[in-house]
């Protein structure tokens, strides 16, 4: 008796691991991409000029049409216009938009219901991706698919899951906290508000804008977790604002976005003054440096050529003023690289307060 | 001591090792599986890899990659990897060693261009790629690219990338009317300058398309993780006319097709502009019909009616359905075609900012061995292959009967069951010549007999108005293609002025009376094709691919007109020779009538 008992829960353990094998198995690509597609949309709006796409694509976050996109130009459109994945076409209106994130949430105008979409509670609940973790895009990236052709998917890695922010001139960063960074070039024109998902489709992040680093001229691939939490002044107060709830206040029809940030020139004095900017990369020469200013301190020269500020190659005087604004007296020594005679020079540059005008 | 505990332990313990054992050998599966997918991938590769071809210009003017298909030396490369070679180029296989090489066909449009790789010894067989079939291929599908990028290889061995299919269908807009990629196989697989006109493999190692293009929009021409290959099923439908080295043109429909959005937000392709002379427009579609299906797809949008469209070489006959409100019909839709004659001096710029300008080849001069197998002619890429084929397929009729010594007259007698009638009238077909009212010349003469009526015709005479030449009525001229057609089964190509393989297209022999109406999917046969002139006569002939047997053959006097179809069936030895004793005639949506032949009297060839 006990024996066949053991005998029926050993056969019990294994059918279950021979369930939890298949259930393991997994779903092909295309399946995965087909079953994502349902949940995206292709945007067409304002742009078609001076590089800018005017096509988008976005993310279905209710059965009743409200769309999680990128906060770009396309959405300045009174003929915002939205294809499903079966075809359809729609108009649709810009609800909210939230700079901080750099998302907006869009609303297909006519009355439709049960439209296939992402549970952003759930995606937003689960736990960050990591380095190393196979992902996909879904995007419609060149406006290669109109109404019922399925958007693009490509295969990538999470390169990494760090801050996107970069020193503001040298690439001018739309989001300010931390991103995946993906091997893969997804943020092509038409892509950003795209989905990245994982390997079972399930959303990790909404593919951001183009972006290029003008230093290298290298472009950056990147998507915003779903996860992603923003620090908000709304009505006076400090708020912690993720994206759930910035969806639910928006489909709600309430959702203020937070009130614009200052953002400040640091304004730390240093005493050099260039030579006249007279085109348009005029490299950053050493004119004549103040008596006593934090750059004579230095022992910076006139003539002196500065290549590096603080590791960052300053090849022409608009990106050195660009980049000197992020630095105040506040901050610790900047060292910079200086160009003398045929030799690389080093030196640290202590910022101060702006001297009085006398 | 308790035996129960110990039982418990015991079981306790069978199940935590079963457990183990169990996620021990899951866990070991995962890693065989991944080994052996990798083991499966580099097998393929290995598989795969002989047939690439890295070619460069002579004098190192530029250069791409191709693709073996057939063990003669035949590759499949890009028109704009051999627009800069010109006629002649060097080819190199992974084995190291290099081969001179010809173009064949081209297809400008397609962005296609056929070449032919001389082997070093007469009867050297090369190692090819194994066709697939791209209609198989779907979003999410592994694949290989292989091909010289940056023409890094100067020991011919392939780059190989491994990537996702993005999408399939896709449409991508020509630059001017040339290089527009139609319902072609988007990649995420690396491809950049060099390996264009190379191969993407299945994860079966089969060629699904021949990478050409990618999407760069601000970016430098490099990878942008979007690129796209002309899927292997476009390219067999113009391979008929690459090989028989024609200078290909892709088709127009002859009517604007626009999408209109319905209530519903669903989309309807609406025809919103049509050309007269069109032979849609003959078959009945008209301004504001709904257009249903095209080529046995459904068309929901522009995108997919332009990659319908796209797959098809000029002349093509495809079915095509539309709707209005007298109903649906389907119709087959004769093609026009896109290109002008001013396409070849035409600068276009390739799409994406490729300065390259679009030179005629011609231009440039083919150099070393592979130049005597080349032959300019106006519209082809390469004449020298359509004479070679032109041969082939004239031999291979031959074995169906030599003609040549019975030219005299013949008469042939039968039935002929007309169209709305429902019971056969005896009927002599008699092709002769005759003397003229002088006496001084013969001329030759066509006399049809059906029960108490005759019809006859000298087709050569001079002075006849154009209805003379269609008759009799309502068959659009099948006394002068009686005509025709005797002089081609006893002259061959020296009976015309103009004789020229035409490559391959779809023949749709229409079903014998009483039997069961099939679709134009079943009634499809692909036939190697001639097209010749004689007088006023055009005419395009059909033979079977497998025999060189005549199937059947369309005359017209002009172009854009409905030609006079005769189809035949029924072959049996006449003595010695194959005699058609089927022959039906149909003119435009009609069917005139089906002819069954009993007896034949082919005359000798007179001095």
């Amino acid at each position: 008796m006990r024996l066949r008992l053991t005998a029926v829960l050993l056969l019990a353990v294994g059918s279950g691991m021979l369930a939890a094998s298949s259930a393991r198995a997994q779903q092909p690509v295309g399946q995965v991409a087909a079953d994502v597609n349902k949940k995206l949309v292709k945007l067409f709006g304002a742009g078609g000029f001076k590089g800018l796409p005017s096509y988008g694509t976005g993310i279905l976050v209710s059965p009743k049409g409200y769309v999680l996109t990128v906060n770009n130009h396309i959405l300045s459109s009174t003929n915002l216009r939205v294809h499903l994945y079966d075809g359809r076409v729609y108009a649709a209106k810009l609800v909210s938009r939230e700079p901080e994130f750099d998302l907006a949430i869009v609303k297909i105008e006519n009355d439709v219901d049960f439209l296939p979409h992402y549970d952003v509670d759930k995606a937003a609940a689960s736990p960050i991706g990591e380095a190393g973790d196979m992902v996909f895009a879904h995007s419609n990236a060149f406006q290669i698919a109109t109404r019922d052709e399925p958007m693009s998917i490509q295969r990538g890695v999470i390169a990494a899951y760090t801050d996107l922010r970069g020193r503001r001139g040298v690439f001018d960063a739309p989001f300010n906290g931390e991103v995946y960074f993906i091997d893969t070039v997804a943020n092509n024109p038409g892509a950003a508000g795209g989905a990245l998902t994982n390997r079972k489709g399930d959303l990790l992040g909404i593919i951001g804008r183009e972006l290029k680093n003008t230093l290298t001229d290298t472009w950056i691939n990147y998507a915003v977790p779903i996860q992603s939490k923003v620090d908000l002044v709304r009505d006076q107060k400090n708020e912690k604002v993720n994206i759930p709830l910035f969806i639910r206040e928006s489909i709600e029809g309430k959702y203020k976005e937070g009130d614009k940030k200052k953002k400040e020139d640091k304004g730390g004095y240093h005493g050099i003054v260039l030579v006249a900017n007279a085109v348009s990369a005029t490299p950053p020469y050493v004119e004549e440096v103040m008596p006593e200013s934090p750059a004579a301190k230095a022992g910076l020269k006139p003539d002196d050529l500065i290549v590096y500020v603080d590791g960052n190659l300053v090849p022409s005087i608009r990106m050195f003023r660009e980049l000197m604004k992020t630095y105040g007296p506040e901050d610790p020594a900047i060292r910079m690289e200086v160009q003398r005679g045929n030799k690389l020079e080093s030196m640290t540059l202590k910022l101060t307060q702006q001297p009085k005008s006398k | 001591m308790n035996l129960l505990p110990l039982r418990k332990h015991l079981m306790r313990i069978l199940i935590a090792l079963s457990l183990l054992a169990g996620f021990v050998a899951g866990s070991a599966r995962a890693q065989n599986d991944v080994l052996k997918s990798q083991a499966d991938r580099v097998a393929v590769i290995e598989k795969a890899k002989p047939s690439v071809v890295a070619i460069f210009a002579k004098g190192g003017r530029g250069g791409g990659t191709g693709v073996l298909i057939s063990d003669d030396g035949y590759a499949l490369t890009n028109f704009h990897v051999v627009q800069p070679t010109g006629p002649t180029m060097e080819c190199g296989l992974p084995n190291g060693v290099l081969y001179d090489a010809v173009l064949v066909g081209l297809d400008k449009v397609g962005d296609v261009a056929l070449i032919k790789l001389l082997p070093k010894k007469e009867g050297d067989q090369f190692p090819t790629a194994t066709m697939g079939d791209s209609d198989t291929v779907h979003e999410g599908d592994w694949s290989i690219a292989m091909g010289n990028p940056f023409l890094l290889a100067t020991d011919f061995t392939p780059t190989v990338t491994f990537g996702l299919v993005s999408g399939v269908h896709r449409y991508q807009y020509p630059a001017g009317v040339l290089l527009e990629y139609t319902d072609c196989i988007q990649i995420d697989t690396s491809i950049n300058p060099g390996n264009s006109g190379g191969p993407l493999f299945n994860m079966k190692g089969e060629l699904i398309g021949i990478n050409g293009r990618g999407s760069f929009d601000k970016r430098s021409r490099i990878n942008s993780g979007v690129g796209y290959a002309i899927s292997i099923n476009q390219i067999k439908n113009f391979m008929g006319h690459l090989k028989a080295g024609i200078d290909t043109d892709h088709a127009s429909l002859g009517a604007l097709v626009t999408t209109q959005t319905e209530g519903t937000g669903l989309g309807k392709m609406m025809v919103t502009s049509i050309l007269e002379d069109s032979d849609v427009a003959r078959r009945g579609l008209d301004f504001d019909d709904e257009l249903v299906s095209f080529g046995g797809r459904m068309v929901t949008s522009v995108n997919h009616y332009k990659n319908v469209l796209g797959l098809y070489p000029r002349g093509w006959r495809v079915p095509l359905e539309y709707r209005n409100e007298k109903g649906r019909k389907e119709i087959l839709a004769r093609l026009m075609g896109v290109q002008r004659k001013v396409v070849e001096e035409e600068k276009t710029k390739v799409q994406d900012g490729d300065p390259k300008k679009l030179v005629a080849i011609k231009n440039l001069v083919p150099q070393g061995p592979a130049a005597k197998l080349y032959e300019a002619k106006s519209g082809f890429a390469n004449y020298y292959f359509n004479k070679i084929e032109k041969a082939r397929l004239l031999a291979s009729m031959k074995k169906n009967g030599d003609f040549a010594p019975v030219g005299g007259a013949w008469t042939m007698q039968g039935n002929v069951r007309l169209k709305k009638l429902n019971t056969d009238s005896k009927t002599t077909l008699t092709i002769d010549e005759k003397k003229s009212d002088d006496g001084k010349n013969s001329e030759p003469y066509i006399k049809l007999s059906i029960e108490a009526f005759d019809y006859d015709l000298y087709p050569l005479k001079a002075g006849q108005d154009a209805g003379a030449l269609k008759k009799p009525e309502f068959s659009g001229g099948l006394l002068p293609a009686m005509y025709v057609w005797h002089r081609l089964m006893t002259q061959g190509e020296a009976g015309f002025s103009e004789f020229l393989h035409g490559g391959v297209e779809p023949f749709y022999p229409p079903v014998p009376q009483g039997e069961k109406d099939k679709s134009f999917a079943e009634r499809r046969v692909d036939c190697e094709v001639i097209n010749s002139r004689h007088g006023p006569f055009l005419t395009k002939w059909f033979f079977g691919q497998k025999d060189g047997k005549l199937l059947g053959f369309e005359l017209r006097t002009q172009d854009n007109e409905d030609p006079c179809e005769v189809y035949f069936g029924d072959y049996r030895p006449v003595e010695g020779r194959m005699m058609p004793h089927r022959m039906q005639a149909t003119y435009a949506d009609g069917h005139y009538g089906t002819f069954q032949f009993a007896n034949f009297t082919l005359a000798a060839t007179t001095k």
